[in-house]
């Protein structure tokens, strides 16, 4: 294994496991301050975590094993999903491959174990927000992989090395193909990490909520894995926008040193978005994660017709 | 003629309902209000124990005659089903609303509530995310306010009324101060209605400001949000400074008024409303051109004119639907009540409204505030009477009160707010809408529970 690959490694997991919550934390001590706020500070998610730790769980009458494996379900696949998605043109396989659409395939398990347990819970809340969640994830998931699909042709490959590789450096963006993906992929990054205009993340009307309403009816430890699971779908999304679909060093080392800037530039953008723009209506979502899709439609379009 | 023929005719004749209420002594009392916004109290004794509901004549007497059964036993008859509204009945049946077919279930929220919201019991029929119908159950913090003032001094019961609610204490005390002057036969001066007016005014700003904060959390705005509540706050702290209290608790009394603003206050008063005047229009004019959030209100929510009448919708909601009513019309100089340009009763009407409300609230004040407010009494020499009737134009709506007197004391006080109006509207303008657009809804209202609850 090479020095780079080692590094990239570590980067990986340790962002992946460990550094994820900054995200959330940033994007909430930015959007305090966008608002005219003190707001917490970016640490805030890890006293959470914290907290939420050192409380006990709560089973719930009446569930089954569904409702208690969930939270482990999502972690696992969460886990797997961090180390599917390298951070660099180089990363060492942890045994789960580089493949993009079978991390595709992770974030639906994990979307379906929650959904199947709102239905276990039966809370009118968690399976409102679980309906809403399913009912979106058509017009997300079709959205990622049309967005993903522009990248993989671009690169010719569905691995994500080969992806960060070649969608690295100016070359790759002489065709508008890849700018239109990263407009859809934009949509998926603030509808996977449940943010304005799409859904409220510091929502406490249960009315409204679309990520946090299958989560009420968990608590401590559980909570916990659960908030952390979120935290590691922002790594992946935003690490996914970082490092294909924003223009990229197409050194090693270079993609490496400059991940944490990109990062950050992308938490403002989030925190600024939200800032901006109300809470969009809840049956005009499709419609906008729908025009995502043509726009990379329109990706995959343009770069079939600069191949021939 | 009965009871219910003379209510009937009054509404023929163009008469408004304004508040039914029940009494110890075995009577009901309806109060009409005219056009010209007279007030007239007609009343039925009640035998054996139930007198003809005047509900079908008038919806917006439903509340009412409920409470009268709930808290004094009266039974109305031909209003059924009779739900309880005060009395928590545990049975789900007696008071919710059934609604039976595929796929329509209920979510029940409250009365407990994510926030600092006060406690409301809302019970969602729902098919998906579409609301089929609302159950709204209050009073959970009813705190049988009318009952405690009975036997206290009219001068001191209006403690009572004051404390009903801490965002409306102005327009309550004032209504009720209102209802024992005109009992008394005292007749409210210049001076007096001055210092009442510019208080009230304060209120409403407050209020107004506080409403155009909430519609902005209600959207998920928080800039929005956050921008109107630090000028709801900067009148909060004007108050403070003039009265010595942030919500103007007790600065009205019966029979005159203690305010003393000197020169100098009043200046430094007018000062800071026209800095607030310039904030607030900057801050409306972004509101107006942020799309999302002007994308975000339309077509939810509607109360239309219709609606109004039958409902007995009053104060911005009401003319956010281009009924232009306001009990100012009648009460002070040269005011004309104001509509939106799209007077369709739907939740930007009612956010427009409060903005335009404002600006009018904010015109008023400036031309009160020209000179010192100095101490005022009312005047001896009106009619005296047992019953005395307070009408006035709170931040959310037409407000009565009713005092009925032994010599210097209360026999009966009831105090029916804009907010005790406007709640059924608010259920009315949920039906049909998404699930997700209620709290926007609700906030578009932005009624009081603790007038209802009083």
């Amino acid at each position: 294994m090479s020095r780079a690959e080692v590094a990239s490694g570590v980067v990986q997991l340790v962002g992946g496991l460990v550094l994820a919550p900054l995200l959330p934390g940033l994007v909430q001590h930015w959007k305090a301050r966008l608002q005219g706020r003190r707001g917490p500070t970016p640490l805030q998610p890890y006293r959470e975590l914290r907290r939420l730790w050192g409380k006990s769980s709560v089973s719930v009458e009446g569930t089954t094993a569904v409702y208690r494996l969930a939270p482990a379900i999502v972690v696992a696949s969460l886990i797997a999903a961090v180390a599917l998605v390298p951070v660099a043109a180089r990363a060492p396989g942890f045994g789960v491959g580089h493949d993009i659409l079978a991390l595709i395939g992770l974030l639906a398990l994990a979307r379906f174990a929650i959904a199947a347990a709102s239905f276990d819970v039966a809370n009118g809340f968690s399976l409102m927000g679980a309906s809403r969640d399913l009912t979106l994830s058509v017009f997300v998931d079709a959205t990622l992989v049309l967005a993903v699909a522009v990248a993989a042709l671009v690169s010719g490959t569905t691995d994500l090395r080969g992806i960060v590789g070649a969608t690295a450096g100016t070359h790759p963006w002489s065709s508008p193909a890849l700018g239109l993906a990263a407009i859809a992929f934009a949509l998926v990054v603030v509808a996977e990490t449940g943010r304005q205009p799409i859904d409220s993340p510091d929502t406490h009307l249960e009315l409204t909520m679309i990520h946090e309403g299958p989560l009420l009816e968990y608590a401590g430890r559980d909570l916990a894995y659960l908030h952390w699971a979120s935290a590691m779908r922002h790594w992946l999304v935003l690490v996914l926008a970082a490092q294909v679909l924003v223009p990229h060093a197409t050194s090693v080392w270079l993609q490496l040193g400059l991940l944490p800037v990109a990062l950050t530039v992308l938490c403002g953008a989030l925190a600024l978005v939200e800032t901006v723009n109300a809470k969009m209506r809840v049956l005009l979502v499709p419609r906008l994660l729908a025009v995502g899709s043509v726009v990379a439609l329109l990706g995959i379009a343009a770069r079939l017709v600069g191949m021939a | 003629m009965t009871h219910r023929d003379r209510v009937a005719e009054a509404l023929e004749a163009g008469w408004r309902f304004g508040a039914l209420y029940a009494t110890e002594g075995g009577v009901v009392r309806t109060l009409l209000v005219s056009p010209a916004g007279e007030t007239r109290l007609e009343t039925a004794p009640v035998e054996s124990g139930a007198l003809p509901s005047i509900v079908d004549l008038v919806p917006a007497a439903g509340w009412d005659e409920r409470e009268a059964h709930d808290l004094y036993g009266v039974g109305f008859d031909d209003h059924e089903p009779l739900r309880p509204l005060v009395d928590h009945d545990l049975d789900l049946a007696r008071w919710t609303v059934p609604i039976r077919g595929r796929d329509a279930y209920q979510v029940a929220v409250g009365p407990i509530h994510a926030g600092v919201i006060e406690s409301g019991h809302f019970r969602f029929h729902v098919v998906g995310d579409k609301i089929l119908h609302v159950d709204a159950r209050l009073f959970y913090k009813h705190r049988g306010l009318e009952k405690a003032a009975e036997g206290s001094k009219l001068e001191a019961g209006i403690a009572f009324a004051r404390r009903a609610c801490g965002a409306c204490s102005v327009a309550n005390s004032a209504a009720y101060a209102l209802a024992c002057e005109s009992a008394l036969g005292l007749r409210v001066v210049p001076d007096l209605a001055r210092a009442r007016t510019i208080l009230l005014e304060l209120e409403r700003v407050w209020s107004h400001l506080n409403d155009i904060a909430a519609a902005c959390s209600g959207t998920g705005l928080a800039a929005g949000n956050n921008r109107f509540a630090e000028l709801t706050e900067r009148v909060r702290r004007l108050n403070a400074t003039l009265t010595g209290h942030r919500f103007l608790f007790g600065t009205v009394q019966v029979g005159g008024s203690d305010a003393a603003f000197d020169d100098t206050a009043v200046r430094a008063a007018r000062a800071e409303l026209a800095h607030l005047r310039e904030a607030a229009a900057s801050g409306w004019r972004e509101l107006t051109f942020n799309s999302s959030f002007q994308d975000r209100l339309p077509d939810i929510g509607i109360v239309a004119a219709d609606d109004v009448h039958r409902l007995g919708t009053v104060g911005p909601a009401a003319r956010a639907a281009g009924v232009a009513e306001d009990v100012r019309t009648h009460a002070y100089d040269d005011f004309e009540a104001v509509t939106p340009t799209r007077a369709v009763g739907a939740v930007p009407a009612r956010v427009e409204q409060r903005a335009l409300e404002l600006w009018q609230s904010l015109e008023i004040l400036e031309r009160l505030l020209d000179r010192p407010v100095v101490p005022a009494a009312a005047d001896r020499g009106g009619v005296e009477g047992e019953i005395g009737v307070g009408r006035l134009e709170s931040p959310r709506g037409a407000t009565s009160c009713i005092v009925e007197r032994v010599g210097d004391r209360v026999a009966r006080m009831h105090l029916r707010t804009g907010s005790y109006a406007n709640w059924p509207s608010v259920v009315h303008a949920a039906t049909d809408d998404l699930f997700p657009d209620f709290p926007l809804i609700n906030k578009s209202f932005e009624l009081c529970y603790a007038c209802v609850d009083r």
